[in-house]
């Protein structure tokens, strides 16, 4: 079985720059046969080409992302039910891809909407604290860091642990973020 | 000659000169004769007394790169628009993240200003310190180059065509918006249904659809196939890790060659059939209802910096860079009213200003301030709004028609309006017949040939003609479409160059350069993206940038109406625009009309709004391109 756990967000952006700190960390870990850490930050039109090349079996993805009414720091796991919003949206975010913006909620919406994300989607989602140029975390993202990372790590290798996640639509049903950075 | 407005005369033998005997000779002073917008009053008065004129907001307008929002008053009676606004909503930072830093870090920092066009920003930022250094590239290395960016234009533009403006030709929309059109296309058979495939225009406007269509998921995967030949030489897309300044670092060999002559050739077909595709619509359209040549109207003023160098006649100096302009396959020129009035690089440089009236920014020579440079670095005169002499002042504040609304400034060419875009690169080279010797592009004066090669479709001659009498929105995407064909040759001709030199062993592609640590230079990067002009100003004051400036196509087409109440190129265009949607229901108009006419000219937003405050109110802070708004208010076509 293939996993592909994948980090997205903008470097040198704080606490935005969580979710491809994570997989810069994982990617230093011995992984089982069949885990692939990868930085997914890049046009999901693109990412969706590479997974039509290299088909995987479960995805992990990992960023920060604004919700509403949720707390900074807050981190939240779960398994994405694929559901699509309005056509009208998906060309937004398809858009927004090619033209360069980097979002976790666009990069899931187009790949399923091609076709190539698998099947299982699990998301963990932390709540940002600040949006500003620079390479540190905020107190409270900083103190959630190595929780993520052992989380991803969890998901990412005990598929009975990831089952057991609550499934949920995009955002953990808080709804699709409309704030592009 | 060629200035009208600026205070420059040219002797006999053609040099320019300050006008003398002028106190503050660039002063801006009335200029007549010039499209100037409705006061504010004028339009409060047509608002309160005329129900069926209303404001019409688009905020973003959708399907364009970046946050860009619209202003505009219609009139749903007489179907015309009586004011256009255009507003760049967000403010980026790289002029000023610039100063002070090593001009080597632009080439990495400018190129994250936008996520569609980062290579081009490479590219510039490179011309313009290997010129304030005195650093040439090797032949293969400007070949390389050319290469890069051609193929950065050919993910570019079927993007564009079919996936950001085309989804408005959509049956989806026309259906939507003129369902009359749609039946009509329906029963129109093609005229060029043997290179697209397509029986009736219908049919093609169904493939149109955005997310389902075949032409919409075919560009996609175009762009799949331009990119993959684009990191072959740069690393990665779009911010590319081979650009240096002196060339390129990448090594070139026969399996890069060969690896990227297999994308390349598949663009020959493409071409062909995207060609024929928008003149299909055009002419639709068009045979329709004439009117449509009026949507996206304006004056034929364009600017083009010209792009890919002739390997032999580019030497990275700005004395001779008239010289090795003239030689670039696209052809540098200013249009004015549709006559192609200068080619020279020296004289497009030095009409260039910036003015800030309705920006958020303070002017800076409004006081009669010294400025840092009186002349080019041949001796030609500068305005103290040239770019060399600006001083960027950020000045955040509400929006106001009369004053400020918007974070672009207006860019001007001896005062006027001009816009960007690939259009006008094929315009200047179609007519000033410049361009190198070779067997797949002529220019005839007033048309581009264009001989593609055999793919799976046979060889085939297309021809662009100069639309010299009627220039609107189609016809900024039909030529589009044919920069996609002239891009394809481009780079397919700089690809057989490129092999020779390699047959010849010169596998050479950048030469060595340091950075001066002593004294003052100066220079800029004359080059383009995929959407038209693009120049990097630089100064160095001992190995650091002391001042960084940055012209876009964006930057001139979205600038706002200047101090001389003429409007930029969106506003321009947008209030020549007939409203030709079939709703007479106020409440359901779409303004798709509006919307092909700003979307044709293929809006980049992100690179436009590059200034950021140290002060002040800051709303967002981000350091790569990805633009966007908090909310949406009109719902888009």
């Amino acid at each position: 079985m293939r996993t592909l756990v994948g980090g997205l967000g903008y470097r040198n952006l704080r606490d935005h720059s969580l979710g491809v700190a994570v997989t810069d960390r994982l990617a230093e870990r011995e992984w089982p046969d069949g885990v692939l850490v990868e930085d997914v930050s890049y046009n999901p039109i693109a990412v969706v080409q590479r997974l039509q090349d290299q088909p995987v079996d479960r995805a992990l993805v990992v960023a920060a992302i604004q919700r509403p009414g949720r707390a900074p720091g807050t981190i939240e796991a779960y398994r994405w039910d694929g559901a699509l919003p309005d056509a009208e949206r998906i060309q937004t975010a398809v858009a927004e891809a090619v033209t360069g913006v980097i979002l976790l909620d666009n990069t899931l919406l187009v790949g399923r909407h091609f076709g190539g994300l698998p099947e299982e989607v699990l998301v963990v989602e932390v709540e940002p604290a600040v949006e500003e140029f620079g390479d540190e975390f905020s107190p409270v993202v900083a103190a959630a860091f190595d929780r993520v990372c052992e989380l991803v790590s969890l998901l990412a290798t005990d598929i009975e642990a990831a089952r057991r996640l609550p499934e949920a639509s995009l955002g953990g049903g808080r709804g699709v973020s409309r704030k592009v950075l | 000659m060629c200035f009208k407005n600026l205070p420059v005369e040219f002797d006999a033998k053609g040099k320019p000169f300050l006008k003398g005997g002028i106190p503050n000779p660039y002063e801006p002073r009335a200029v007549a004769g010039l499209p100037k917008q409705l006061s504010e009053s004028q339009i409060e008065e047509l608002l309160r007394r005329n129900g069926h004129i209303r404001p019409i907001d688009f905020d973003p307008v959708t399907r364009v790169a970046g946050a860009l929002a619209f202003h505009s008053v219609v009139d749903t009676q007489a179907r015309k628009v009586v004011e256009a606004r255009s507003m760049a909503t967000l403010f980026r930072g790289y002029e000023v993240i610039m100063v002070g830093r090593d001009p080597r870090d632009a080439i990495f920092i400018t190129s994250r200003a936008c996520g569609v066009c980062g290579g081009v920003h490479s590219a510039t930022s490179a011309m313009a310190t290997e010129m304030a250094i005195g650093c040439c590239p090797p032949p293969l290395g400007i070949l390389v180059r050319n290469l890069a960016l051609a193929l950065e234009f050919l993910y570019d533009h079927p993007l564009h065509l079919h996936l950001l403006a085309g989804p408005d030709y959509s049956a989806l929309v026309v259906g939507a918006t003129n369902p009359s059109l749609l039946a009509r296309a329906k029963k129109t058979a093609t005229a060029y249904g043997g290179v697209h495939g397509y029986a009736t225009v219908g049919e093609l406007m169904e493939d149109m659809n955005p997310l389902t269509g075949k032409l919409y998921l075919e560009a996609l995967n175009m762009t799949r196939v331009a990119r993959e030949a684009y990191v072959l030489i740069c690393g990665k897309y779009p911010h590319p890790q081979t650009m240096v300044p002196g060339g390129m670092s990448t090594t070139m060999n026969l399996s890069v060659m060969t690896e990227m002559a297999t994308r390349i050739v598949q663009f020959f077909d493409y071409s062909k059939k995207i060609c024929r595709i928008w003149d299909e619509l055009t002419e639709f359209f068009y045979d329709a209802n004439p009117e449509y040549k009026k949507v996206g109207r304006r004056r034929a003023n364009m600017i083009d910096t010209g792009i890919f160098d002739h390997p032999e006649a580019y030497d990275a100096t700005y004395e001779h860079a008239a010289a090795w302009g003239d030689k670039r396959w696209a052809t540098p020129g200013a249009v004015v009213e549709g006559e192609l009035v200068t080619t020279d690089l020296h004289t497009l440089n030095i009409g260039l200003e910036e003015f800030v009236e309705h920006s958020y920014y303070e002017d800076w020579a409004g006081q009669g301030q010294k400025q840092r440079y009186a002349t080019d670095p041949v001796g030609k005169p500068l305005s103290p709004y040239h770019p060399w002499n600006k001083i960027t002042k950020p000045r955040p504040s509400g929006q106001n028609w009369k004053e400020k609304y918007t974070w672009d400034t207006a860019p001007r060419w001896d005062r006027n309006s001009m816009e960007a875009g690939a259009y006008a690169r094929l315009w200047s080279t179609a007519v000033a017949r410049k361009l190198p010797d070779n067997p797949f592009i002529e220019a005839t004066g007033h048309s581009l040939n264009l001989r593609l090669p055999k793919g799976a479709l046979p060889e085939m001659e297309l021809t662009w003609r100069v639309p010299k009498d009627n220039w609107n929105a189609f016809e900024r995407n039909r030529a589009r479409a044919y920069c996609l064909a002239f891009t394809t040759l481009v780079t397919f001709a700089n690809w057989l160059q490129a092999m020779e030199r390699l047959k010849i062993g010169d596998t050479k592609t950048s030469t060595p350069f340091e950075i001066p640590k002593r004294g003052e230079q100066r220079g800029v990067g004359f080059w383009g993206a995929g959407r038209g002009y693009l120049t990097h100003h630089i100064v160095l004051d001992r190995g650091a940038v002391a001042n960084y400036q940055i012209l876009t196509p964006s930057t001139w087409n979205a600038s706002p109406t200047d101090r001389f109440g003429q409007p930029g190129p969106y506003e321009e265009a947008v209030l020549g625009t007939p409203l030709l949607e079939e709703t007479e229901d106020p409440k359901a108009f779409k303004g798709i009309d509006i919307l092909r006419t700003i979307r044709s000219f293929d809006p980049c937003m992100p690179c436009t709004t590059h200034i950021h405050t140290g002060e002040g109110v800051i709303s967002r802070e981000i350091n790569t391109c990805a633009c966007g708004v908090e909310e949406e208010a009109t719902a888009p076509a």
